[in-house]
């Protein structure tokens, strides 16, 4: 029996036309020559420095999520291919297409488990990836760019996420996009209910809900138009944004780890692809295993007659519809997403501080952490209370309490100002103090020019709400619940509002001041409104309803 | 642990969760999965026919029949579904219960002592059977489920978010889908319950309240479509106070029903089995609306039919499916063809010799019988109405007090008043009705009493008027003295 000598044999297949042709390389060493030639000769991988530092490659650094979004992304899209061989995009077949991959596709279950929870976790990850980077200030000079792009993609992940909901077509979907794109109903000026839209000749048949719908209610063609929106039209616009994305990671000199004297690179090939690689396999472990333990929810089939109590949007949804409470669709489901956006897409341009770029440093960058972590946080306690504390009418149901425990009808509400008969006082007298109140929270920090001792101020602010607070409730006014919240919005306002704007930013520019005051004073706002509603029962601080407009 | 290690690792459990994936899928609920079940028929059909062919003299016929058995038992395994063009449905039922199939089993016969999934389908020899042929009507548009699924509590329907879980044949639901189609159900062989179900709803006067295609009153929901009624529009709420006996568990007594037992027929059957007062308490202190909301104004069918309590019950569980039967076929689904519907034949009024049983017959034809009882042996229950056996109206009573006294409150009790009535004051009476502003309320802050007198001279035709006065007041009550 003739020996096999296994290197011979390896060396004349590598060394064969047919094996040079598609990889054009050699039998491959473990020299730095090789291991470089691994990245620059790959064309997936190409992208990808030769060289990286050691402090980028730890976990703690980036938890990897930029990498577990691709991952999950790349996931979704394998997953999604595959379904769309079962499923058909008509009222008539939609939910049917969807029961068959439950009961007669061999892996069906599977396949649309897969897809669902890998877009649940995408959202996820996509949220972790922007917290990470921003922690890290990895968006500052010269990433801006690159991190209005990623707000970018975050935007159309959850666009992808919501167009994907309706396509199953049942109870669940046909009104969580209902609720979603009546927000853009309310829309300024281009929606029929927003502020100015009658004036400007929007009408439920010609508004941009009727572009967004194809109609005037979610039917038939909104089914359609979505599915062309989640398989083709949005995945293309994402792909094209990852290129660049990617690419300006590359160019912006890869990781954004600050520079070390003697600092020794290690080298791609293998020690960020075998992270890459293991973060990739985990994340399509988990995904697997969840998709197996747990089933995607389905409900009934889509019935425009019935509209289930309570109806609700999708969870990354859920907040802005819990703010629905407090505020008109136009501010909770326009202004307030759309400032979001563009505030996102302004933070590197009015952060002028130059320390913790790279690094992980929250003493040099408090003013920036803080208020950001007060968004995410403000943005996950809402989600929390709308999934899980909004019942039967929307009331308010603690997570310990049945549904079933009929509630009664909240009291009646009254705004401030109005017009005679609706406002307590009369509009006139409104838009100056409103406008005053916003112009003066905004100017006051930087008026302040010493350094004020943030405990006694705030100290000080919280005696005297509590003051007021115990006079309301010796006057019968309130109780003590309001009288609590009050105490919290009012010390919370006051503290991100005021003091720490005060002691960090009063030496800013003045265009990248009124920007971060103005996007500030809007955020105290929501939490002011809020105070305000569930303290003393106002609706609307100011409303003109002959233009639609109501704060 | 090394990165080569957590590779090498990674991959084997990523092959594994696979692996994983694909066993659930082939094998999971080993039992509750179709392959099983097939595979089990297709053993227990070829043992059949080796038997057959061991008693079998003729040896050629024999070892054809051993051919066969061994064919039979390599049947590939594969969902088997009838495709009903006329519903645009495919019922998947065949895949496990094998021998309903035509094809597999043309005479649709098993042999005694197999059990479902793997006998054959009941009364094959009967025109019942013969007249809706399988490939016709495939299995959902009588027997109701989730035709598509291909598990049994898929299939079978009894799962959240199914609407229109499988008819119970043992309780007689199932003869609903009979009422579906055929509008001579009441004189068709096999649909007797509903037809029952059609005789009691007449005869306890649910017409009084509950109009069918426009036949009936409007005072609570039409029931014309109440088979497709949306379990959404049912508040949780209200399911969850229901409470049925299981007839294969009766020593259990009434049990709350599971989530995936929400449907339509334990609803209605709820109504007809459970004091509705209980079901649905509404608000009648007024303590979540600004106005005091009564109770569900229908009466308990569940207890007594006069104002003693003997302790039977109007309606027996038997009673009460035999209505649920008839209400399940209440459906106006346009998926069913109108060719399928077999007309009913005209209804034409009986014609009476005697004025009193004419007018007893026109007493339960408007469904007098919803309001004044079964006969009207004794007025049914009015919310904060005035009626025997209340206390005088004190405002510092408790809750549980006034509520007792609330529900004391009755509709007139006929053989009681009809002595105080000459005929045509009587004929009056009714054509002209009472006003509901003219209740009177027990408690002044409780809620209005629901349900008054109608006008019934639109309705109700002159002779019609007559004989059924004759016969109320044939029911006075006669004191001593015989007046």
């Amino acid at each position: 029996m003739p020996t096999l000598d296994i290197e011979k044999i390896k060396k004349e297949v590598v060394d064969s036309q047919l094996w040079r042709s598609v990889f054009r390389g050699g039998v491959w060493k473990d020299t730095p020559r090789d291991r470089a030639a691994h990245i620059v000769g790959n064309v997936w991988l190409h992208l990808h420095p030769v060289k990286v530092r050691p402090r980028a490659l730890k976990w703690s650094y980036t938890w990897g999520m930029g990498g577990i979004s691709f991952a999950l992304y790349l996931l979704l899209t394998l997953t999604g291919v595959a379904l769309m061989f079962y499923y058909r995009p008509t009222v008539g077949l939609a939910y049917r297409d969807i029961k068959d991959l439950e009961f007669a596709v061999t892996l069906g279950r599977f396949l649309r488990n897969s897809h669902r929870w890998s877009a649940q976790a995408m959202v996820v990850a996509v949220i972790a990836h922007m917290v990470s980077v921003f922690l890290r200030g990895g968006y500052k000079k010269p990433r801006e760019f690159n991190w209005g792009v990623g707000v970018l993609l975050l935007t159309l992940t959850l666009f992808l996420s919501f167009t994907g909901y309706l396509l199953p077509w049942d109870q669940l979907a046909i009104w969580a996009v209902t609720v979603g794109t009546n927000m853009a109903g309310a829309t300024p000026f281009l929606g029929n209910e927003g502020p100015f839209g009658g004036l400007m000749g929007m009408h439920i048949n010609n508004d941009v809900r009727f572009t967004l719908l194809g109609g005037t209610m979610v039917g038939e063609n909104t089914l359609l138009r979505f599915y062309v929106m989640h398989c083709v039209a949005v995945p293309l616009v994402v792909g094209i944004l990852l290129i660049l994305h990617f690419w300006r990671i590359r160019k912006d000199s890869f990781s954004a780890a600050p520079y070390q004297a003697n600092e020794e690179k290690v080298e791609v090939w293998p020690h960020l692809i075998k992270r890459e690689y293991i973060a990739a396999a985990g994340v399509v472990l988990f995904i697997m295993v969840w998709s197996i333990l747990q089933n995607a929810p389905l409900e009934s089939i889509a019935n425009p007659n019935v509209t289930p109590n309570p109806s609700k949007a999708p969870w990354y949804f859920v907040g802005l519809q819990e703010l629905l409470v407090y505020f008109d669709p136009w501010i909770a489901g326009v202004l307030l997403p759309g400032l979001i956006i563009v505030g996102l897409m302004a933070i590197p341009y009015i952060d002028t501080n130059p320390k913790g770029i790279g690094v992980y440093d929250w003493k040099e960058r408090a003013f920036a952490n803080t208020m950001f972590m007060l968004g995410i946080v403000m943005w996950f306690v809402l989600i929390y209370i709308g999934q899980a504390c909004r019942g039967p009418n929307y009331a308010f149901y603690p997570p310990w309490e049945s549904w079933y425990i009929l509630k009664a009808a909240p009291p009646s509400t009254w705004s401030v100002f109005g017009p005679a008969g609706v406002g307590a006082l009369p509009i006139l007298l409104g838009i100056p103090v409103i406008g005053g109140l916003f112009g003066a929270s905004m100017l006051l920090p930087k008026l302040i020019q010493k350094e004020l001792n943030g405990k006694v101020v705030l100290g000080g602010f919280l005696a005297a709400l509590a003051v007021l607070a115990g006079v309301g409730m010796a006057l019968g006014k309130f109780g003590p619940v309001s009288g609590a919240f009050m105490l919290f919005f009012g010390g919370v306002a006051f503290y991100f509002g005021f003091i720490l704007p005060q002691r960090h930013i009063r030496s800013l520019d003045w265009p990248r001041y009124l920007v971060t005051m103005g996007l500030v004073v809007c955020t105290m706002a929501i939490l002011l409104k809020m105070c305000a509603r569930l303290t003393f029962n106002i609706k609307y601080v100011l409303t003109i309803p002959a233009i639609s407009l109501n704060i | 642990m090394s990165y080569r290690k957590l590779f090498y690792a990674a991959n084997f459990l990523l092959l594994a969760a696979f692996g994983w994936a694909l066993f659930v899928d082939y094998a999971t609920d080993w039992q509750h999965n179709w392959r099983h079940y097939q595979a089990t028929y297709y053993k227990m059909a070829g043992d059949e026919l080796d038997r057959q062919a061991n008693e079998e003299k003729d040896p050629k016929r024999a070892a054809d029949l051993h051919d066969q058995a061994k064919a039979m038992r390599n049947s590939p395994l594969m969902i088997r579904q009838i495709i009903v063009d006329d519903l645009g449905r495919y019922d998947r039922c065949t895949t496990c219960h094998v021998a309903m199939d035509e094809y597999t089993n043309p005479t649709l016969k098993t042999p005694a002592g197999w059990d479902n999934p793997y006998k054959g389908h009941p009364k094959v020899d009967e025109a019942l059977v013969k007249a809706h042929p399988f490939t016709k009507y495939g299995c959902t548009a009588c027997h109701e489920g989730q035709g598509q699924g291909t598990t049994v509590e898929g299939a079978h329907g009894h799962v959240l978010h199914w609407e229109h879980p499988m008819l119970s044949t043992k309780l007689g639901h199932i003869q609903g889908s009979c009422v579906k189609c055929h509008g001579n159900f009441e004189t068709l062989k096999g649909a007797e319950i509903a037809a029952k179900g059609r005789a009691l709803f007449k005869q306890h006067g649910c017409y009084g309240c509950h109009a069918i295609n426009g036949w009936g009153q409007a005072v609570s929901v039409g029931l014309e479509a109440i088979a497709d009624k949306p379990f959404e529009r049912i508040a949780g709420y209200n399911y969850d106070r229901v409470r049925i006996t299981d007839p294969e568990h009766p020593e259990l007594g009434p049990q709350k029903l599971p989530e995936n037992e929400w449907n339509i027929q334990n609803w209605i059957l709820a109504h007809l089995t459970n004091d509705p007062e209980w079901v649905t308490p509404n608000d009648p202190f007024a303590e979540l609306n600004k106005e005091p909301i009564p109770p569900s104004g229908m009466a308990d069918y569940s207890r007594f039919v006069d104002d003693h309590d003997t302790g039977a019950s109007e309606l027996s569980r038997a009673d009460a499916d035999a209505i649920v039967a008839y209400l399940s076929g209440m459906t106006q689904e346009e998926m069913i063809p109108y060719r399928w519907h077999v007309p009913a034949p005209a209804e034409h009024e009986p014609k009476f010799a005697d004025a009193k049983a004419h007018g007893h017959y026109v007493f339960q034809k408007y469904g007098c019988a919803g309001c004044h009882g079964l006969d009207a042996k004794a007025g049914r229950r009015r919310f904060n109405a005035l009626g025997k056996g209340q206390a005088d109206y004190d405002p510092k009573m408790s809750k549980e007090e006034l509520f007792k006294n609330m529900e004391l409150g009755r509709e007139p009790t006929l053989p009681d008043l009809m002595g105080t009535y000459s005929h045509d004051e009587l004929v009056a009476k009714i054509a002209g009705g009472v006003s509901a502003a003219d209740a009177k309320k027990w408690n002044p802050n409780g809620p209005l009493p629901m349900v008054y007198m109608p006008a019934w001279k639109d309705k109700i035709s002159k002779p019609e008027l007559d004989d059924l006065a004759t016969w109320l007041l044939s029911l006075a009550k006669k004191d001593d003295s015989g007046f």
